[in-house]
């Protein structure tokens, strides 16, 4: 169960991160299909600055880990570059959808294209191949957090601390608190609620007195960096921090799941855990004690002559994606996307 | 533009200048992935297979013996990566293999079974160049005809997975893994499994303990690293697995990454890969780099036709597979014990079954001593 949980926001955690980032840069008015790009940008920045860093020996990973509060410290600067430098590429998309009032879709389509070609292209100047990996060592050596790190003996063990703080990463619980903040920053404070009115009636919103383009350029950088750092996550606990100008379609994959949460952080968080939950499944389903009774249930479905036929690896493999046609069929009328999104800003119409 | 055309020139001769000078060192990382030929023709030619020229592993050990080879004997050489990563076609393994005939390559070596089907087309159209197919065999053309200008090497893995099964469960492993790339289809690596399932029977039946053996071919079609392949190795050490046979390139980094978590281990492939985490506790070898330089020489020194158009398959008798023993880390089973084994292999007093058992039928075999759990 703990592993379940482990793993799931594993996947989770990155897709509902960019999913806000998705939020912010739409509920302002401006459609965001560059996520995925600023994501493979955020990941090879991140990594980069990782390698570096090591490769320059500013941080030093001593023996046992008795430096890890510095290795948390190392990790939480690399996801602030990450963001920074996502924001900063997201500002190409800004220029374009919002000075230039250029097709939302096809400036969002183009940085996608440009961001893998830009980031392969360095990666080879840099490494002669097409990954970028660590200089030394694994990311969970250097980053992960154990238990032994609190003073918790190995023998210990119980549902609190396997799920929590045994082999968990900081930028979990970093992009968890994130999530929060931010999604009250949208629905709590006069930021929020100007940046929303841009995204629905942007001349009823500048008739107040409130800079539309202000507050679109603030929506499209706060989900750069979002979306940026998200990547940098992704690469650090699913790719063992390795930049290879792909992130496995996660940006468009928390699209989706942006989609399907209504544009609202409480539904993008449910969604995010529930497409993450069955990614887990899928993957880990052979080794999967739920109720923690030593039988890994769905393995020996797997290999039953009659429920084997259907219940087999494919068929988990399948299961996020059904679920969320499922899920998506049925809620999808209730969907309100923001009005004025894909709309370039016109003062004149009114 | 004389001016233009002088600088170029300069440029291009300072360059050339430095790939001279820097010729002369001879281990494989301090040798340039990349040099300029002063005449822009490039003799000793390396085409990967799918997957990083730097995987840590098949690619890397295959370009290690190249580059040595050519630095050593002051040849030029390139690598040519076919378009479209581990998604290539045959044309795009074929278009990288032209590309280096017509660089000037007077050999190609081609690494990974995958390339027969253009390497056939290339050595058809190119009957002056000689190819060197690592992991691979003789090739005739359309019409049944050897083709005399591939020479086809491969390896008996199962040697070394052999030594490498029988060494963890030696070591005290009883929970033991195997991920192996290609889907199940990869003839190398499936030699390798079947070696490594037999040696852990024979340690198990040694020390008259019974053994699981988790095995897989999940995740690993491409031999590339995926976060789902992380996720499988995480639930497998989560479950009680101590050790994993990473067999096969990129997913080395996936499978150490859940091994690191875990602080569990992982058996290495095809080069010595301790160098790369500390997770690792032996790799099954094959001697990538030597085997490369010995064609190679053969193709410089006029006797190419002792090798071209056959098949040579080198194992223990070449000193061509093994274990690490520089780098030697178990206390289970120390080195001497080790030679011994491998003594008796090559004197042919241990015959290691060299079938190729594709996906799952390895859970068909009967072993006394070992529970395969095919995943």
């Amino acid at each position: 169960m703990s592993f379940l949980i482990r793993e799931t926001l594993t996947y989770a955690v990155p897709l509902m991160i960019v999913a806000l980032a998705g939020v912010f840069a739409e509920r302002s008015g401006v459609i965001n299909l560059a996520l995925e790009g600023i994501m493979v940008f955020g990941a090879f920045i991140g990594c980069l600055f990782v390698r570096v860093m090591q490769q320059n020996e500013v941080f030093v990973l001593l023996p046992k880990s008795a430096n890890w509060p510095q290795m948390q410290g190392f990790i939480l600067l690399t996801m602030l570059v990450a963001a920074l430098l996502g924001a900063l590429f997201s500002l190409l998309l800004a220029f374009a959808a919002i000075n230039l009032k250029a097709d939302q879709t096809i400036s969002g389509t183009a940085l996608n294209m440009l961001s893998p070609a830009i980031v392969l292209f360095l990666i080879r100047l840099i490494a002669q191949q097409n990954e970028l990996t660590l200089f030394k060592g694994d990311a969970a050596s250097w980053f992960m957090l154990k238990k032994s790190m609190f003073g918790i003996p190995k023998t210990t063990s119980n549902f609190f601390v396997d799920t929590f703080l045994n082999k968990v990463y900081i930028t979990t619980y970093v992009c968890l608190i994130l999530f929060v903040v931010l999604s009250v920053l949208m629905y709590k404070t006069r930021f929020g609620l100007r940046l929303r009115s841009c995204g629905e009636n942007p001349q009823a919103a500048a008739s107040l007195g409130i800079n539309v383009v202000k507050m679109r350029y603030a929506g499209v950088v706060i989900s750069g960096a979002l979306a940026g750092m998200g990547g940098f996550v992704y690469s650090l606990t699913t790719a063992n921090c390795v930049a290879n100008g792909d992130v496995a379609g996660f940006g468009f994959l928390a699209l989706a799941v942006m989609i399907f949460g209504n544009w609202k952080p409480l539904n993008i968080a449910g969604a995010a855990l529930l497409f993450g939950l069955f990614k887990c499944t899928a993957a880990a389903y052979s080794t999967l004690d739920i109720n923690g009774d030593g039988v890994f249930l769905l393995a020996q479905l797997s290999k039953d002559p009659v429920w084997g036929k259907l219940l087999n690896a494919n068929f988990y493999r399948l299961l996020p994606y059904l679920i969320s046609l499922l899920v998506l069929a049925f809620t999808s009328k209730k969907s309100r996307a923001p009005k004025a999104e894909g709309v370039p800003y016109d003062a004149g119409k009114r | 533009m004389k001016k233009l055309i002088a600088l170029m020139l300069t440029l291009a001769m300072v360059l050339s200048l430095v790939a001279t000078a820097t010729a002369e060192v001879l281990s494989a990382d301090d040798i340039e992935d990349t040099m300029t030929a002063a005449d822009g023709k490039y003799e000793v030619a390396f085409v990967t297979d799918v997957g990083q020229l730097k995987d840590k592993s098949f690619n890397q050990g295959t370009w290690e013996g190249c580059k040595i080879f050519a630095s050593e004997n002051g040849k030029s050489y390139k690598y040519y990566q076919p378009a479209n990563g581990s998604e290539a076609t045959d044309d795009d393994r074929y278009d990288a293999m032209k590309a280096a005939c017509e660089g000037g390559a007077k050999v190609v070596v081609a690494a990974g079974f995958l390339q027969a089907s253009a390497l056939t087309k290339a050595a058809v159209e190119f009957p002056e160049v000689n190819f060197v197919f690592i992991d691979g065999w003789a090739l005739t053309d359309a019409n049944g005809n050897v083709l005399p200008n591939v020479a086809g090497v491969a390896y008996k893995e199962q040697q070394s997975g052999f030594l490498a099964g029988y060494a963890v469960v030696m070591e005290g492993f009883t929970k033991l893994g195997f991920c192996g790339g290609g889907g199940g289809t990869n003839p190398a690596c499936c030699r390798y499994g079947y070696g490594f399932a037999q040696g852990v029977e024979a340690a198990a039946a040694a020390k008259g303990v019974n053994v699981e053996l988790k095995y897989s071919w999940e995740y690993g079609a491409s031999f590339s690293a995926s976060a789902e392949l992380q996720t499988m190795c995480n639930g497998w050490y989560e479950a009680g697995t101590e050790i994993i046979f990473a067999c096969g390139g990129t997913m080395f980094s996936s499978i150490t990454a859940a091994a690191a978590a875990n602080d569990a281990a992982v058996v290495g492939v095809d080069v010595d890969q301790s160098f790369e985490s500390e997770t690792v506790v032996t790799s099954a070898l094959k001697g990538l780099v030597s085997s490369v330089k010995w064609s190679l020489a053969k193709v410089f020194d006029g006797t190419f036709a002792e090798i071209g158009g056959q098949n040579t398959s080198l194992g223990a008798e070449n000193d061509a597979v093994g274990l690490p023993t520089e780098t030697w880390s178990l206390t289970g089973w120390d080195v001497a014990s080790y030679e011994e084994m491998l003594g008796k292999i090559k004197a042919g007093e241990i015959v290691i079954d060299d079938s190729v058992l594709e996906a799952g039928a390895i859970a068909e075999v009967p072993f006394e001593h070992v529970t395969i759990q095919y995943v």
